[in-house]
């Protein structure tokens, strides 16, 4: 395919979208599915052509929403009007949504006033604080497209970033608008993207690699699954416009074994895209050639940890290695290798569509641009959020949250899961940055944000993080293997009353060992939900010990 | 070597596939064994053998592979599944009472099976829907916001119905 | 260099060396459990975290590349406590009852928490795993000393090649094993028990170690292995005249840490009651001569027992074969007297055996095991080079681009230099492996070329050709030093990649990769060490696969060849490679125990040189006419020419071709004396039995593959009356001499040790002439070593060949003595396992190596059992123009169909009755051991 491809199918995609009138998207994303989303669809299907409105109404399926605990969700888009999104549909519901746009018939007007009328308990408007506060720039097309369809995504600006930095850029010009943008890697350390890509297309060697990390292990996260699952092509239009910088020809997308939706509709994307000549041999005729294969990880949190996931890669034991070399000097197969985590690769495609100084306007100093959370735990809107860096959590929280349920009070939220610390309520007008975060010894991680209340008891919460982690150990260095069994055998005593101080001092002690000597990440930061909460709720912890029984 | 009651077995002709879509790589190993898991339920030694022999991978190193990731599994599967989720969402949100009903109520402990073979009880890291947690998924079907007593209701019927295939 | 500092010392490195490694080079200790200089690192251990200024957190030193201007500190308060907690983790983990443990006093764990001060875990739960008993002779697995320090796993990786265990599970419950954690037995082990010498802790121990006393009661006696020519340097750990367990060493300079299996668990033959301790005279020669009464025969097909010899002193015994030998010098003169000298013994053995029979009795009839062995090699580069031997050194393997291996089994044959091999592919060398048998190398193999039994000498003249077609060739190397090079060119035209893949049955691309790899130099992956040369370097290997074959000498030709076209030859890791079987037939074959050359290859016809030699010894002369070979001796005896034979330590009743026509022969014989260590199947037929004290008792020098004179060491002192075969040796010469008058000026006969023997050896072979008794420390030195200034040689033919210009060779592609036909349709390939050695006098008197392969077995391809009605572990019968043998079936892969497999080690099944004699190599005499055909049944 050639630049000027990407607006005939555009224009063929407008002429076939003008046929319908209006158009209902039903959620098909995992959240809603579960909640019922499938049966919705095959009434909205069903009663499309009961009222012979297949002409005018036409039922497609987005990618997530958003509000996922509110789901299943359904919206309704009419050109020219705000778009109106139905929440908690069900079979009956769904028939009188379509219903209501039959009675309406051509009568625009009347349309949207009826549905308006009698279906108004279930309408969340645009306006909801939900949204309001929202900003998207990686999601901004999800929930708006087919995510089944590479033409949808080419209609709605697809591929044209990578056309452009194609055309028009030398490698080193691409590394360098990531770098002035700002962006840092969304996969929880935040490293500034831009000059690992630097240092990756600086390498010499004539085999280079890049990775997409879609393994999102944060139990209580989900981020990622949403962004491969509805924007599989933003993600590999990402990774093309990288490959290009880096100088890469091969690519892989390494997918968490329990996503397999995520899977499914990447490979569909991937063949679309080598279909269409996107992904191959020359592509939009330069000499720029990528291939990209999938490979499924199998239940291991470690692999999300880059050294892990090469090894997992080449068919091996997940096992970190020592760092440096790091994987820019040897990845793969001992060769250059760029790893970014999907999110940071879905920012690649606004980030050079409207350009590095339009990204950086958006965020903080240090931290730009916006950040995906999966709001969840007690909350009264559960969900998928953009936001911008800098927002504090108290409006993530009592905003876009909606604040907690059942007037309890909050107490802490936990961000970066089992890596990442608590955060209690005197610090709730911290902006979310990665700094500030890392300050409270929280750190901003994936994107996993779970809300505690009144009723949660934090060493409980600590030791539920410390069983994951010694769960899922890798095993190789002694700290993590056997500290955080120890830490969790602490736990245990302490969470069953049968703790003395000096159990909670060695905990500590030994948290501050594993931390400090542990040779990957998870180890090192594994003792962070037992550090914080022992920096925050130390008295929970003295409770727990006075009331030893004898 | 390759005994040939699994030589013979239809199932392994997935699992070639994808050697061949791989050109036997060993570096394939993963992709092969989650094939070979989906289209037996369960990596059998024979199974294990086979797919070290095609692949030229060291049987030692197919088994420490295969130990180390959680979703590969060396003993059949129970007639019905359940999952239950205990990622942090729905860990806070009271899944560790489900799993805790479900074992009493079954007499098995997750990551088990029942004696008569009926039921196998999992947990998982998150199943990507906090929103709705606690989530489990029954015999392939996730269901949101579970509470023990209607969970082990649930289980009890899809275990007393004929099994899915 | 890189310049940092180390605990305010000032060092300087080369670029990529890691702190702990530029620390440890500067006898700064770091505290370290799972670091190996062999192995990768791995960080598992964390104890050897060091302090670098500049960064906020201690990190681990074996992982920590050296930059220039560091400053590193390795011990400080901080330091002291994180790896006294990291340490109380470990014990945790662990018994710690050090009080019983045998590994005490050699233990890395027990040693830092002793200088830690951990007496006990300060930690709540005292961990533990569950213990597991593998039931096998060699090593024990105790999972409860375990600390998953990972080197084991990584050894038996990275260096072995067999992968036969694992880190299994993860987190904490994860656990050495093997595969589905079953015993060593069912797994890829080769029981080389190179894990038990890496573990720092009492996990894996050597079963002969329990229970057998602490580790500081042991001695320490270092000498080489007296199993095959790699030559590899053993640490005995001794108690009294007892072995308690073996182990390398990392001051072995050939092998380091590692041995294989018989090396390290093979030794307990040397005090098997079966161990010859007293001179015996056979009761019909005792009768004859008035030592017993009974009036006994040995029947026509009876083999002796020890019950019919008698033991005599040494004086009578050495007397009686002096007269023996002298006799028959003087009834039917020197040439009907021969002998067999033997590759098992050091140089000076063979150096004054090679003597007596030239200086004293007079003949050249002296020959050994060579001869079935790399004859056709020394024939083959002698033509070529001038003279040859391996052209470069073992440790230069794991460096190499590309390696090509043929005709060797080097796992089985020579385990330490297959963990070079193993190495090197690692670290992403091609491995091209020509070879007919699936042998464990075509596990790492880049490209293995299964060639039909016979035509691999096709393929060979094949990348020649296509060398030449597609200017791949070095013009360079081929004008500056060789000639003939045109006859040569000429000679490969006709032989296409399509020729040569219609007869070896080989893709005729994969003869071009093939042909591409090798000329270029070509790696899988990973950067070369030669990077910066236009072309990579490729070495050729190969053993009995190319030699035993009736064409052995053009075979090696062709080798030599490809190496010369090419020009990988003269530079590191490169060369022409023949990889010498026992341990000392290098040595051997130097001493001039060969019919037709004097020490040092001087050919008995070069009459300057014979004088010479002559002279030396105080002669006028010495016999000009080349002995008898081993092949031809046989025949000899046979027909009579020859009436007495002297053999020393071999064992021609199982090695020779054609066995039946091999024991005919030695009956015939007036007088047979027979110098051993066991009563071999030869001796079982002897007249007169010398008991020879064995490799472990010993003092000399030996040679290895790779052409480097070491000293051995005696280990435990002899049983009985054995004694070292030189003295034997040396008070025969005195005798006969004194008997046949011919007591030269100075007398030849007054060695009183072996160091004296040496240093005539250096006198009076060139080759040799620097290697000086007093000069082989632990290293020893590799020839040639012309004086005594000389540091020895590494790489043979490095700037000229010993013939001056390499000469090419046409040669053309000849096919085996024996083709498949309806009745015997099947091609029988001799050779040998991992676990026993030759005629298995030695290692099928080890408990654990008889353990590991207790019996006689036969390989057969699926498709020839069935259609042979033949099934797994059922009994056959194997039947070839010569004979027949009854072993078991072993249904495997490892044989292509029409092609079985059976080694020579098995008395009770001995493949050598099958095997032909008639058709020899023209040049080197050596027999088609490697091909004959057969015709296989199954037994009801
Ligand atoms: N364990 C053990 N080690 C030993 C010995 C022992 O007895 N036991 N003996 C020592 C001695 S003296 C020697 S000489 C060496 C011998 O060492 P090797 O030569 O490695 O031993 P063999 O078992 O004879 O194996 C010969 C190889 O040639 C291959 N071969 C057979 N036919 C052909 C053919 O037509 N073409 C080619 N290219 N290859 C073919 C066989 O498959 C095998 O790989 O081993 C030494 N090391
Ligand atoms: N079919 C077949 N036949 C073969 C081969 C083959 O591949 N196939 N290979 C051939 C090859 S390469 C070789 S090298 C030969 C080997 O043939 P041999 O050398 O005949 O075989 P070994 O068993 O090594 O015999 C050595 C003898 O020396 C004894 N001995 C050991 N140490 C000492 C010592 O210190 N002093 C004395 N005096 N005696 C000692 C041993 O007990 C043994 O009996 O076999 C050849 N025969
Ligand atoms: C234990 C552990 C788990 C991790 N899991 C993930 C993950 O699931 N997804 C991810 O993108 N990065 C994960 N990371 C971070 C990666 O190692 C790596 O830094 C990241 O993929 C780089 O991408 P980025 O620069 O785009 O953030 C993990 C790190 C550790 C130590
Ligand atoms: S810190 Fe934990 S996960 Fe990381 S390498 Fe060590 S044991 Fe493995
Ligand atoms: S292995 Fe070492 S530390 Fe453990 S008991 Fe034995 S000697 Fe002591
Ligand atoms: S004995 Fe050798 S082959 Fe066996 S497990 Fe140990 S290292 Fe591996
Ligand atoms: S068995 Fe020994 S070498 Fe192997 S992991 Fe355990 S302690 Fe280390
Ligand atoms: S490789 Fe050879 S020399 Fe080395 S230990 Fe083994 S048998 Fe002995
Ligand atoms: S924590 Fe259960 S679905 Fe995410
Ligand atoms: S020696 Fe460096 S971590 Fe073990
Ligand atoms: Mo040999």
């Amino acid at each position: 395919m050639q630049p000027a491809d990407l607006q005939t199918i555009t224009a063929n995609e407008e002429k076939s979208r003008a046929k319908h009138r209006c158009r209902l998207w039903a959620c098909g994303s995992t959240a809603c599915l579960s909640s019922g989303a499938g049966e919705v669809r095959t009434a909205l299907t069903a009663a499309v052509k009961e009222h012979k409105l297949a002409g005018e109404v036409q039922i497609a399926t987005s990618g997530c929403q958003g509000l996922c605990g509110n789901g299943p969700l359904v919206r309704r888009e009419v050109e020219g009007e705000a778009s109106i999104t139905y929440q908690d549909v069900d079979p009956t519901l769904a028939r009188q949504i379509v219903a209501a746009e039959a009675r309406s018939g051509p009568d625009l007007a009347a349309a949207s006033e009826l549905a308006a009328g009698s279906l108004a308990a279930h309408i969340l408007p645009e306006t909801h604080p939900f949204f309001a506060l929202q900003h998207k720039v990686a999601l901004a097309l999800n929930g708006r497209i087919d995510p089944e369809r590479i033409e949808d995504y080419i209609a709605h600006g697809g591929y044209a970033a990578l056309a452009k930095v194609l055309t028009t850029m030398t490698p080193e010009q691409a590394c360098d608008e990531v770098k002035r943008s700002g962006l840092r890697g969304r996969g929880g350390a935040g490293f500034p993207t831009g000059i690992k890509w630097r240092a990756v297309h600086d390498q010499a060697g004539e085999r280079k690699y890049v990775i997409a990390n879609g393994d999102e292990g944060d139990p209580g996260a989900y981020m990622d699954r949403t962004v491969m699952e509805d924007l599989a092509h933003q993600v590999i239009e990402g990774m093309l416009i990288a490959a290009y910088a880096v100088g890469a020809q091969q690519g892989y997308l390494y997918v968490r074994g329990e996503y397999p939706l995520a899977v499914k509709r990447l490979e569909k994307a991937i063949r679309a895209a080598n279909r269409q000549g996107l992904l191959g041999k020359n592509i939009f005729g330069t000499d720029f050639s990528f291939t990209l294969d999938i490979r499924i990880g199998a239940g291991a949190f470690v692999c999300g940890e880059e050294t892990a996931l090469m090894a997992s890669v080449e068919g091996n034991r997940g096992v970190p290695r020592m760092r440096p070399p790091y994987p820019a000097q040897s990845g793969l197969w001992g060769c250059p290798t760029l790893i970014n985590n999907v999110e940071t690769f879905a920012n690649i495609v606004p980030l050079f569509d409207k350009g590095a100084e339009q990204f950086a306007s958006v965020g903080t100093e240090k931290s730009k641009g916006t950040k995906i959370f999966a709001l969840a735990g007690k909350l009264k809107n559960t969900g998928l959020i953009e936001v911008p860096m800098g927002i504090t959590l108290r409006e993530i929280v009592f905003a876009i949250g909606g604040g907690i349920p059942n007037d309890k009070a909050f107490k802490a939220a936990q961000t970066g899961g089992p890596s990442g610390g608590c955060i209690p309520a005197e610090h709730l007008d911290t902006p979310m940055d990665y700094e500030s975060l890392r300050a409270l010894g929280a750190i901003m991680g994936s994107g996993g944000l779970i809300v505690l209340d009144e009723t949660s008891s934090m060493p409980d919460v600590a030791r539920f993080f410390m069983e994951f982690c010694a769960d899922e150990s890798c095993g190789k260095c002694v700290p993590c293997r056997v500290g955080t069994v120890q830490m969790h055998g602490l736990l245990d005593k302490i969470v069953g009353k049968q703790a003395t101080n000096a159990d909670v001092e060695k905990l500590q002690r030994l948290g501050e060992l594993v931390k400090r000597t542990s040779l990957c990440g998870l180890g090192q930061s594994a003792p962070n939900p037992v550090l914080s909460t022992l920096r925050y709720f130390r008295h929970e912890y003295d409770a727990l010990v006075s009331e030893r029984q004898a | 070597m390759s005994t040939s009651a699994l030589t013979n077995d239809p199932r392994l002709k997935l699992v070639d596939r994808t050697i061949k879509k791989f050109d036997a790589r060993g570096d394939a190993l993963l992709e092969v064994l989650n094939t070979a898991q989906e289209a037996f339920g369960y990596l059998s030694p024979e199974l294990i053998r086979y797919v070290g022999h095609e692949l030229h991978v060291p049987l030692a190193r197919v088994y420490g592979v295969a130990t180390f990731y959680h979703l590969f599994t060396f003993k059949p599967k129970g007639e019905h599944t359940c999952i239950i989720c205990l990622g942090t969402a729905c860990y806070v949100k009271g899944a560790g009472d489900i799993v805790a009903a479900l074992e009493r109520d079954f007499e098995v402990k997750s990551g088990g099976t029942t004696q008569d073979g009926k039921l196998s009880l999992t947990t998982a890291r998150c199943l990507g829907s906090c929103g709705l947690a606690p989530m489990i998924v029954v015999d392939g079907t996730v269901l949101a916001r579970n509470e023990p007593a209607a969970t082990v209701e649930r289980v009890r019927a899809a275990t007393t119905t004929k099994a899915v295939s | 260099m890189i310049t940092l500092t180390i605990d305010g010392q000032t060092l300087s490195v080369k670029p990529g060396t890691t702190a702990l490694d530029a620390a440890l080079a500067h006898d700064i200790d770091i505290p370290r459990l799972c670091h190996h200089p062999e192995l990768k690192p791995s960080g598992g251990c964390r104890l050897c975290l060091v302090e670098v200024e500049g960064r906020p957190n201690p990190v681990p030193s074996c992982g920590l590349a050296c930059e220039q201007g560091m400053v590193v500190h390795t011990q400080s308060e901080q330091l002291t406590a994180l790896r006294r907690d990291t340490l109380d983790l470990f014990v945790s983990d662990h018994p710690l009852d050090c009080v019983t443990c045998d590994k005490a006093g050699a233990c890395s764990l027990q040693k830092y928490a002793y200088e830690y001060g951990l007496t006990e875990t300060t930690h709540d739960f005292k961990l533990s795993r569950t213990l597991y008993q593998d039931d096998n002779p060699f090593f024990i697995r105790d999972h409860q000393y375990c600390i998953l320090c990972g080197k084991c796993t990584r050894v038996c990786d990275e260096v072995v090649g067999a992968h036969a265990i694992e880190i299994v599970g993860r987190g904490f419950g994860s656990h050495v094993g093997t595969a589905f954690d079953g015993p060593m037995i069912d797994s890829s082990c080769v029981f080389c028990g190179s894990c038990v010498q890496v573990c720092p802790t009492a996990a894996l121990l050597p079963v002969s170690r329990l229970k057998q006393g602490r580790e500081w009661e042991l001695g320490h006696k270092h000498t080489i292995c007296g199993y095959c020519g790699v030559g590899c340097g053993i640490d005995f750990r001794t108690k009294g005249n007892q072995i308690v367990y073996a182990q390398g060493f990392p001051e072995a300079v050939v092998n380091g840490e590692f041995l294989c299996t018989k090396g390290r668990f093979g030794w307990d033959f040397v005090q098997h009651p079966d161990r010859l301790t007293r001179p015996l005279v056979r009761k019909d020669l005792a009768h004859q001569l008035g030592l017993i009464d009974e009036d006994w025969a040995l029947g026509p097909t009876q083999r002796a027992t020890l019950a019919d010899f008698v033991p005599v002193s040494w004086e009578a015994a050495l007397d009686l074969v002096a007269d023996k030998l002298a006799a028959a010098v003087q009834a039917t003169g020197p040439d009907s007297v021969a002998s067999l000298s033997s590759a098992r013994c050091t140089n000076e053995d063979n150096y004054v055996f090679q003597k007596l029979m030239r200086a004293t009795i007079g003949t050249n009839n002296v020959d050994h095991c060579a001869r079935l062995c790399h004859a056709s090699t020394v024939s083959g580069l002698a033509m070529a080079f001038g003279g040859g031997a391996m052209t470069n050194s073992i440790h230069e393997i794991r460096d190499a681009d590309c390696l090509f291996v043929t005709g060797s089994n080097t796992t089985e044959s020579h385990p330490v230099i297959s963990y070079e091999m193993v190495r090197a592919v690692k670290s992403g060398a091609n491995l091209l492996l020509v070879d007919p048998r699936r042998i464990p190398l075509a596990e790492h193999a880049t490209l293995w070329l299964q060639t039909k039994p016979g035509t691999d000498i096709y393929v060979f003249l094949a990348m020649a050709h296509v060398i030449l077609r597609e200017g791949w060739a070095d013009t360079d190397f081929i004008t500056r030093r060789t000639e003939e090079f045109e006859v040569f060119a000429k000679s490969v035209e006709l032989f296409t990649p399509e020729l040569a893949a219609l007869e070896s049955g080989v893709p005729a691309d994969n003869i071009v990769k093939a042909a591409r790899m090798y000329a270029l130099g070509e790696r899988a992956g990973g950067v070369s060490k030669y990077a910066d040369e236009p072309r990579g370097h490729s070495g050729i290997f190969w053993a009995m696969g190319i030699t035993q074959r009736r064409n052995g000498t053009e075979m090696v030709l062709s080798l030599a060849n490809l190496a010369m076209v090419t020009g990988q030859l003269s530079k590191p890791s490169t060369g022409v490679n023949p990889l010498r079987g026992q341990s000392n037939v290098q040595g051997a074959s130097d001493m001039g125990a060969l019919p037709d050359v004097l020490p040092g290859y001087q050919k008995v016809v070069d009459e300057p040189k014979r004088k010479a030699m002559a002279e030396k010894w105080g002669l006028a002369d010495l016999p000009a006419q080349p002995g008898l070979t081993v092949t031809e001796v046989m025949a000899a005896a046979h027909d009579r020419r020859v009436r007495a034979m002297y053999v020393m330590g071999e064992n021609p009743m199982l090695s020779d071709p054609n066995l039946e026509h091999v024991e005919e022969s030695l009956r015939k014989l007036d007088f047979l004396a027979v110098q051993e260590i066991f009563l071999s199947e030869t001796a079982q037929l002897a007249h007169v039995i010398l008991p020879a004290a064995s490799w472990l008792e010993k003092d000399g020098t030996k040679t290895n593959t790779e052409r480097r004179v070491q000293l051995i060491h005696p280990v435990l002192k002899s049983p009985g009356e054995a004694k070292p075969d030189w003295w034997v040796v040396n008070e025969l010469g005195k005798r006969v001499e004194a008997r046949l008058g011919k007591t030269a000026d100075g007398g030849l006969w007054r060695f009183t040790s072996p160091a004296q023997i040496a240093d005539e050896i250096a006198s009076v072979t060139p080759t040799y002439r620097g290697i000086v008794h007093r000069r082989l420390g632990e290293v020893g030195l590799t020839w040639p070593c012309p004086s005594e200034d000389h540091p020895g040689t590494t790489i043979l033919h490095h700037t000229t060949f010993t013939r001056g210009l390499g000469k090419f060779h046409a040669v053309g592609a000849r096919p085996p003595v024996e083709q498949p036909d309806a009745e015997y349709p099947l091609v029988l390939s001799t050779g040998r396992v991992i676990y026993h050695y030759h005629t298995g006098t030695m290692s099928r008197r080890s408990a654990p190596l008889h353990w590991r392969d207790p019996r006689d077995w036969v390989e057969i391809n699926a498709v020839d059992a069935q259609a042979a009605g033949i099934e797994d572990a059922s009994p056959v019968v194997i039947r070839s123009r010569r004979g027949e043998v009854k072993t078991l079936a072993r249904i495997s892969e490892h044989v292509p169909a029409g092609v079985i497999f059976l080694a020579f080690h098995w008395a009770e099944a001995p493949a050598n009755i099958l095997t032909q004699d008639h058709t020899v190599d023209p040049y080197a005499k050596i027999p088609e051991f490697k091909l004959c055909t057969v015709r296989v049944e199954a037994v009801n």
